[in-house]
C-alpha cells in the first residue's frame, strides 16, 4: 500500500530553527479547543492575512527540529481546518512528530527543503519514489522514510483505526 | 545448537527493549512491539479523560490489561479552582477505582512521586504521554513520552516504536561552587545542540554522573526533550540500588551496557570550567552564561517544578536567602515537587528559612509551570527552575522567562535583578 502524493503550494516557510509550534496560535490560546476559533488565530501575530491565502492541500515547510518545545496540538489542528495537508521540513522533534503522525498528519524529513523552496512554490511529496519535487525548479530532494507503524498509522488516517486494524490482526493471527 | 560465542554487545536500551519486547536482542533501527511495564499519566483535559472515553468506545476495552501496570497522578490543577477542574479529577478516580488502577493525588509532581513509589524500577520500560517522565531514567529505567499515541498502551498490550540509537554522553571534571544540576544539562544542550540527539536514547555516565545526587540525575535525564531525545538513562550504581531497594514495583535484574555496546556516538563534555547558566527567552535552546546577564531587572521567581524543586534546590536557596530578606515587590514562588521533600524541608528548617526570607510557599503542584498560575503583566521578567521558557508559560506573552539554577533564583530574589549566587552560598570564600 501506499500513501497518496501531497501536491500543494508552500503556505508558509518556517525558517528558524527550533520552531516552537505553539507561537502559530499564540501560547495564550493553546486552551481554546474551538476550532474555528483556533483557526481566526493562525498566524495572527505575523500575517494576519494568511488564514485567507491558504487552500485546500497546501503544505507548511519547516526548518531544523520543527516542533521543539512543548508542542500541544491546536496549532495543527487549526491548520488543518484551514486545509493544510502536511509538513516538509528539515527534521522534526521527536515529539511533535510521534504527536501529529498519531492524528494521521503526515510530516516529512527532507534535508535540503529550505533551500529550495519559497512561500508560494507548487512542490508535491511523492511517497512512493521517497522524494519532494519541486516544480519550479524541477529539482527533487529525497525523503527520509516512515517505519512502518507509521506509515501505517497515515495510510489509516490516524492512531485510531491503525490501532483498530492491527488489532484486528493480531486477533486473527492468534485464532 | 547454540554457540556460545555469540554473545551480541547492547545498549542499556537495546537490553531493556529486548526484554520488552519478548526478544534475545535488538538493534538500533528495529521495528519493535513492546511490553510497557508500567504506563503512567496524570490527568489532563484532552488526554486522560479521551484516553478512558476512546478505550471503552472505540475499542470496547472495558478493563485495560493488567491494571497493575498503570498508575495515575492528579497534579495538574491542583487544588482545583473550578468545578470543570474538580469535574475532571472525579472521572479520574472513578476510573481508577472501576479499573483497579491506583490514583495518586496532592501527593506531589507525578513524575517525582513515581520514583518514590517504586515505578522507577532499574530495567522497566515505562511509557507516559508526558515526555520528562524520562527522568525515570536517573534509576536506569527506560522512560519516554509518546503524546496522544500512549492511548495504545490503553487499548493494547504492546506498542510499536522503533529502537533508537544510542547516543553515550560522558561528563568529566568535577562541579564548580554554584553549579548544579541544571546547570550540567543545559550546558549539554549549548556545547551539542538543541535536536544533537533527535530520535536517539541517550545513555550517561562519567565521573560527574557518579558523584551527582539522584536527585541531580532526575533534574538532567528529566529534560531529555531539549536535546531531542526520546529519553535518557543512566546505569544503576550503589547509590540508585539503595533508593530502590524495598521500593521498586518489579523485581528485575538491574540492566548495564556492555562494554562494547555500539553507540551511535560518544560525546565527552567537559564540566570543569562551567559557570551558572541562565537560558534566555524564547527557547531553551538558548543557554548563556549567567554572568553576561546578570543585573537584568527581574520581578518574580519560581522554584519548582519536575525538574527542580527537590530537597538539594531547596537547600542550596535557603542556603543563599538564609538570614536574608526577598526583595520588597518581588514574588518568589516556592514549590516543593513532592510532599516527602516538602515534609523532610520541613524537618531540616528549610521552610522555616525560605519563609522567614519572604518566599511564598505552595504545597505541591504542577500549576505554576505549565501556565495555569500564570500571573506576570507585560513587560514583567521571571528568573525559574520551571521546564520551560516560552513566552506566555507564566502570563502575558509579552513577559519573559528565565531558566536557571534554584540558587540563582534565590539569589535574584534577594536583588530584584538577575544575580550570582556565588557570593551568598555559605562555601563562598570571604
Amino acid at each position: 500500500m501506499t500513501l497518496p502524493n501531497l501536491r500543494g503550494s508552500v503556505a508558509w516557510v518556517f525558517d528558524e530553527d527550533d520552531y516552537d509550534i505553539d507561537l502559530i496560535i499564540g501560547v495564550r490560546n493553546i486552551k481554546i479547543t474551538d476550532v474555528q476559533e483556533l483557526a481566526a488565530l493562525v498566524m495572527a501575530d505575523r500575517d494576519p492575512g494568511f488564514a485567507a491565502t491558504v487552500r485546500r492541500g497546501d503544505l507548511l515547510v519547516g526548518g531544523c527540529n520543527f516542533g521543539y518545545g512543548h508542542p500541544h496540538y491546536p496549532a495543527m489542528r487549526a491548520m488543518r481546518h484551514l486545509g493544510i495537508a502536511g509538513v516538509v521540513a528539515e527534521s522534526f522533534s521527536p515529539g511533535f512528530f510521534r504527536g501529529e503522525i498519531s492524528m494521521g498528519f503526515p510530516l516529512v524529513s527532507c534535508p535540503g527543503i529550505l533551500a529550495q523552496v519559497q512561500r508560494g512554490d507548487e512542490i508535491e511529496v511523492d511517497w512512493t519514489l521517497g522524494c519532494v519535487r519541486h516544480f519550479g525548479s524541477g529539482n527533487t530532494l529525497p525523503l527520509q522514510p516512515l517505519n512502518a507503524a507509521e506509515h501505517q498509522t497515515l495510510e489509516a488516517g490516524g492512531l485510531i483505526p491503525y490501532l483498530k486494524q492491527r488489532l484486528a490482526r493480531d486477533a486473527g493471527a492468534s485464532k | 545448537m547454540e554457540i556460545l560465542s555469540n554473545r551480541i554487545p547492547q545498549t542499556m536500551t537495546e537490553k531493556i527493549l529486548a526484554r520488552a519486547s519478548g526478544q534475545a536482542f535488538v538493534r538500533a533501527g528495529d521495528e519493535i512491539e513492546a511490553r510497557p511495564d508500567f504506563v503512567i499519566s496524570y490527568d489532563f483535559p484532552g488526554y486522560t479523560d479521551v484516553f478512558f472515553r476512546e478505550a471503552r468506545e472505540e475499542f470496547g476495552v472495558e478493563k485495560v490489561d493488567r491494571p497493575e501496570r498503570f498508575v495515575l497522578f492528579i497534579d495538574h490543577m491542583v487544588p482545583a479552582a473550578t468545578p470543570k477542574e474538580e469535574e475532571l479529577h472525579k472521572i479520574t478516580r472513578t476510573w481508577g477505582a472501576a479499573q483497579g488502577v491506583p490514583v495518586y493525588e496532592r501527593k506531589g509532581i507525578g513524575h517525582q512521586v513515581s520514583a518514590e513509589l517504586g515505578y522507577a524500577t532499574p530495567g522497566a520500560f515505562v511509557v507516559h504521554f508526558d515526555g520528562h517522565v524520562s527522568q525515570l531514567g536517573a534509576f536506569g529505567t527506560y522512560a519516554f513520552g509518546a503524546r496522544k499515541g500512549v492511548l495504545e498502551a490503553y487499548v493494547s498490550p504492546t506498542l510499536a516504536m522503533t529502537v533508537p540509537p544510542t547516543v553515550k554522553i560522558v561528563i568529566t571534571g568535577t562541579l564548580q561552587l554554584g553549579v548544579m544540576a541544571r546547570d550540567v544539562f543545559h550546558h549539554l544542550v549549548r556545547v551539542m545542540g538543541p535536536s544533537s540527539c533527535a530520535f536517539k536514547a541517550v545513555e550517561l555516565s562519567g565521573p560527574v554522573i557518579d558523584a551527582m545526587s539522584i536527585e541531580g540525575r532526575q533534574t538532567v535525564c528529566g529534560q531529555a526533550m531539549f536535546l531531542g531525545a526520546n529519553t535518557m538513562l543512566i546505569a544503576p550504581d550503589a547509590r540508585t540500588l539503595a533508593y530502590t531497594q524495598g521500593r521498586a514495583k518489579l523485581d528485575l535484574a538491574p540492566v548495564y551496557p556492555d562494554e562494547d555496546a555500539v553507540y551511535e556516538r560518544v560525546v565527552v563534555v567537559d564540566v570543569s570550567d562551567l559557570q551558572p547558566i541562565v537560558v534566555i527567552p524564547p527557547s531553551p535552546a538558548n543557554t548563556r552564561d549567567l554572568i553576561d546577564h546578570l543585573g537584568l531587572e527581574v520581578h518574580s521567581g519560581y522554584l519548582g517544578s519536575c525538574a527542580s524543586g527537590r530537597l538539594e534546590d531547596l537547600r542550596a536557596a535557603a542556603d543563599v536567602l538564609r538570614g536574608r530578606q526577598v526583595k520588597p515587590g518581588f514574588q518568589l514562588h516556592v514549590v516543593p515537587t513532592s510532599q516527602t521533600i516538602m515534609a523532610q524541608a520541613a524537618r531540616e528548617g528549610l521552610i522555616e528559612c525560605l519563609v522567614e526570607a519572604g518566599a511564598f510557599i505552595s504545597s505541591p503542584t504542577c500549576d505554576y509551570c505549565y501556565g495555569r498560575i500564570a500571573t506576570m503583566a507585560d513587560g514583567q521578567r521571571a528568573v525559574s527552575t520551571g521546564t520551560l521558557n516560552t513566552p506566555g508559560r507564566m502570563g502575558s506573552v509579552d513577559s519573559e522567562i528565565y531558566i536557571c539554577n534554584a540558587a540563582v533564583v534565590a539569589a535574584s530574589a534577594i536583588e530584584g535583578r538577575i544575580a550570582d549566587p556565588r557570593p551568598y552560598l555559605s562555601g563562598a570564600k570571604p
